[in-house]
């Protein structure tokens, strides 16, 4: 019954699809206002079937309809009704279902909200979104349907994923989907901006909105694909650097470059081709992020089991879409007049242009240690991984102009500065970070020769941004993401240089010393809980002042059979102690990892405060 | 003014064009040094000279072979060919087991030895890793 | 002029990495080793599903000229979807299907072979995995092709079967002898 009524609506959403693109360049030519209802009550067809049919799937998991195929994959009865849920998702079909919810739904709102615009532009735009959604219709009715029917029925599930039974992990895709899609409406509208010729001030001003949306999402997005990397992989890292974490991070560079620069484009007209290039690069990182997940190319420690036949569908549309972006932009470049004419060196307009140079810099070392090895191994036959040194060794050191940059570029005037207003004040703050700097250093005895000049660096930043609040030219938001980002530098050194580490192999009632710290494996006892059991371990790590219990679980769940770690981990303002272990055999010794990371928990805030910048920043324009 | 405006872009193009070339030459020197190459034991076997970098094997945890003491998880990598002797100090995933795949991520001390940095492995025990499959099916 | 080379040197590079990443598509899942010489272990032994007998592989693939194992398991998906495959090479009569039932429990590997049908001619429990292992198997599902008479590997598949990999089979089956 829910298996004909999704499918059903998923087709009546392939045929108003299909209607709409047929229609569109009928009605491109008249200037009817009228017509465009026509169209608007299409999607607004389309957008209601596909939320139907997304319901019918979330009945079908939380009734457990096993006559459903993707429930019963990756379903089970005795699920909690959370993970149910979000159960709908944590696969490939539900969540190509959702990834087409949420465009369908981004296209209505566009809808709405753009009533102002031309009517060329939005018929333009709706083109093009209607191609993405068709695609992903067609992908989703024949190579990946969440509606297949099981005959017999199966009176049990599968289970899913121990792993994705996780709260961090369950609301992760989508919020990183919201992102990736409203990346599509940019791709879109920029392409109908281009053709219609009205890429200019009104559009950034449009489209602005657009990107600090997505780029909120996709931030809150990858901040939560972290939590979860930190206490579910029990590996202590927040970011490893991994090909499906780069995925994410690379459409957020080329979101944060699109959004200095349509703020530029909003004031002065400038860089409109660079804005079209950064939109067109932006979703396309974003679909090839869905291709290298979802087609298993890439070896990641987060790939789940794949079908190859899938990855030829997404990696032919990524390229049609791609290729015909590429040409619609050659075709349609002299459109635009740029003018570089009245940029001077000194202003805000470089400053922008240098932000832009280094995300692209950064972006190209991400997607170069990420697909590299996919080419080396087809070229060559060589099977390589490239490791975080190769990320840190390119990045580290172009962070430190970087910084220095954030913390003088904001506080440039339009058009033309003068050089002298990096001013005795700036130098000020400069010397205070050096001063800071190098009494933090030498204070942990750690006497790098790149630790300093990017303490110095990040120390300057930071103090910038803080007296920046006390500026009344800047806007608050911005203030607070840039505040947001020199924080989370920081947290992310300290917690680098610091972070101290312990593992060993311990039996119950062992005792270590590791620093001035005494750690003891008390005890261990096991739970029975709904869907797995858990044996519990009672760390107790005792220094001078004070003792603390740690009491990290390993899981064994029953559906499907899996083994997980779960750390367990203490925070405070200042550090978290973290520790996790792991069953080695049965002869009694336990893995035993315990660490301590200070300002952990400002990483996460700092990230927390950058995003929250974005939403002030919409919130403040509508409200 | 013309002239500022000519001389601003030629500046601008320049910069661009060497900062360009300056990146591809420190992208490429630093791939170089930190691509991790991925070997069976019967690869390394057969190899001429020993590298002194970082590498990764790939292959099947030998039955019982497992030994753990105090601070060290010691285990053979077999792909039913070559073997190599792991030596390892620091934590184990939890797929981690005997029968089961891995990759271990270290420095080889001679053919037969490797103390390792970093051990891996999949979250879907089901499912090897597509290398260790791979090296696996070249050594049979 | 510019704006072509621009253009064209922008195409080149989409269109030669479309190439590139299809070919990795490919590459990561392409599963046919190449095994025709390889000896396999006939003396391991192995309980039957359906009684405590013990048996060897020697034993097993003794009557007919072709010998099909099929490693699976009730919990395994893939198996699943191959299991229609196999039924239909039972009808082959120069092919004995031996079953090993991987890492599995006995009630619902029975169940299983209940809903599904049974293709095999006999099928053995391997509860630890090991003689799975030392058969050479990577994981479920897996299907080796024996040729009983020289005792060799004909052919191994991992993972399930398709609609490729059964022709293949069939004309192997077909053109050997």
């Amino acid at each position: 019954m829910l298996n004909q009524i999704g499918n059903y609506s998923l087709y009546i959403a392939l045929i108003s699809s299909i209607l709409i693109i047929i229609q569109s360049p009928i009605l491109l030519n008249r200037n009817n206002i009228n017509v465009s209802g026509r169209i608007f009550s299409l999607i607004s067809i389309q957008s209601l079937m596909i939320i139907i049919s997304f319901i019918a799937l979330i009945i079908a998991f939380i009734v457990s309809d096993f006559s459903n195929e993707t429930v019963y994959n990756n379903s089970h009865t005795s699920k909690p009704l959370f993970y149910k849920i979000s159960g709908t998702w944590g696969n490939h079909e539900g969540s190509l279902l959702l990834w087409l919810l949420v465009l369908s739904i981004f296209l209505l709102i566009f809808t709405i909200t753009s009533k102002n615009l031309s009517n060329k532009y939005r018929i333009l735009t709706l083109f093009f979104q209607q191609i993405i959604i068709l695609g992903f219709l067609l992908f989703i009715l024949f190579t990946s349907n969440p509606f297949m029917s099981l005959f017999p029925i199966p009176n049990e599930g599968t289970g899913l994923n121990p792993i994705l039974q996780d709260p961090a992990l369950a609301i992760h895709p989508p919020i990183l989907y919201l992102g990736y899609v409203g990346a599509s409406i940019i791709f879109s509208s920029s392409l109908a901006a281009l053709i219609s010729g009205s890429v200019n001030k009104t559009w950034a001003k449009h489209i602005k909105n657009w990107v600090l949306v997505s780029w909120i999402f996709l931030s809150i997005g990858i901040l939560l694909g972290s939590i979860w990397a930190y206490y579910e992989l029990g590996w202590g890292g927040f970011w490893f650097w991994d090909p499906v974490e780069n995925v994410s991070l690379m459409p957020w560079f080329c979101l944060t470059a699109l959004f200095h620069t349509v703020l530029i484009l909003e004031k002065r007209e400038m860089f409109q081709s660079w804005a079209v290039i950064l939109s067109i690069t932006t979703f396309s990182l974003s679909m090839s992020g869905t291709f290298l997940v979802r087609s298993g190319i890439l070896n990641s420690i987060h790939t789940f089991a794949n079908d190859p036949s899938r990855g030829v569908f997404i990696l032919c549309f990524l390229f049609i879409l791609i290729t015909l972006s590429v040409f619609i932009y050659f075709f349609y470049q002299n459109k635009i007049k740029n003018n570089f004419s009245k940029t001077y060196i000194v202003s805000k307009e470089a400053a922008v242009l240098v932000n832009n140079l280094f995300m692209m810099f950064f972006l190209s070392v991400v997607l170069i240690g990420t697909v590299y090895p996919i080419f080396l191994e087809v070229l060559n036959n060589d099977k390589i991984s490239i490791g975080p040194p190769f990320y840190h060794k390119l990045i580290v050191p172009f962070m430190i102009p970087f910084l220095i940059f954030m913390a003088i570029g904001p506080n440039l005037n339009w058009i033309k500065d003068k050089i002298n207003k990096i001013n005795l004040q700036q130098l000020l703050f400069f010397i205070l970070s050096i001063i800071v700097s190098f009494i933090f250093l030498k204070r942990v005895g750690i006497s790098y020769l790149l630790s300093l000049p990017l303490f110095i660096a990040s120390f300057f930043l930071f103090f910038i941004t803080i007296k920046d609040f006390s500026v009344k030219k800047t806007n608050l938001s911005q203030k607070i993401s840039h505040f947001g980002f020199s924080l989370f530098i920081l947290s992310v050194l300290i917690n680098g240089v610091l972070a101290k580490e312990y593992s060993s192999n311990m039996k119950v009632g062992d005792e270590r010393k590791f620093l001035n710290k005494t750690i003891k494996f008390e005890s261990l006892k096991i739970n029975e809980n709904k869907n797995y059991q858990s044996l519990e371990a009672n760390f107790k790590i005792t220094d001078k002042n004070n003792s603390i219990n740690l009491k990290p679980e390993v899981r064994v769940y029953d559906q499907p059979q899996t083994i997980t770690s779960e750390a367990d981990i203490k925070s405070t303002l200042y550090s978290d102690n973290f520790l996790v272990f792991n069953i080695l055999k049965n002869d009694g010794f336990y893995n035993v990892r315990y660490q301590i990371k200070p300002f952990m928990i400002w990483i996460w805030i700092s990230i927390i405060l950058i995003s929250f910048g974005g939403i002030l920043s919409i919130v403040k324009k509508n409200g | 003014m013309y002239g500022k405006k000519v001389k601003l872009r030629a500046i601008f193009i320049l910069s661009i064009f060497f900062s360009l070339i300056l990146i591809i030459f420190l992208v490429f020197k630093s791939l170089e040094e930190n691509v991790v190459y991925f070997k069976s034991p019967t690869e390394i076997k057969n190899l001429t000279e020993l590298t002194s970098k970082k590498i990764r094997v790939g292959g099947m945890v030998k039955e019982k072979s497992i030994n753990v003491n105090q601070s060290e998880v010691n285990f053979v990598i077999t792909d039913f060919k070559n073997e190599l002797i792991v030596n390892y100090n620091g934590s184990v995933p939890n797929l981690f087991e005997e029968g089961k795949g891995v990759v271990a991520e270290g420095f080889l001390k001679d053919r037969n030895f490797l103390t390792a940095v970093k051990i891996l492995a999949k979250h879907d025990e089901n499912y090897m890793p597509p290398e260790v499959e791979e090296a696996l099916k070249e050594s049979n | 002029m510019v704006k072509n080379i621009k253009l064209i040197s922008v195409v080149l590079l989409v269109i030669v990495s479309f190439f590139i990443l299809l070919k990795g598509l490919n590459k990561t899942n392409n599963y046919s080793p190449n095994l025709n010489s390889s000896k396999i272990d006939f003396n391991f032994k192995a309980k039957f599903l359906y009684s405590d007998e013990e048996t060897t592989l020697y034993e097993l693939i003794n009557d007919k000229d072709f010998s099909i194992i099929n490693i699976w398991a009730s919990w395994c998906l893939p198996c699943r979807d191959e299991h229609s495959f196999l039924l239909n090479l039972k009808s082959l009569d120069k092919l004995n299907i031996i079953g090993i039932n991987y890492k599995d429990n006995e009630i619902s590997a029975k169940k299983f072979i209940k809903e599904l049908g049974n293709p095999y001619s006999k099928i053995v429990v391997d509860p630890s995995g090991v003689n799975s292992i030392e058969l050479g198997a990577y994981g479920v599902p897996e299907t080796i092709l024996i040729n009983n008479n020289s005792k060799t590997i004909l052919k191994k598949y991992i993972g399930p079967l398709d609609d490729e990999k059964f022709a293949e089979l069939k004309l192997i089956i077909k053109n050997e002898n």
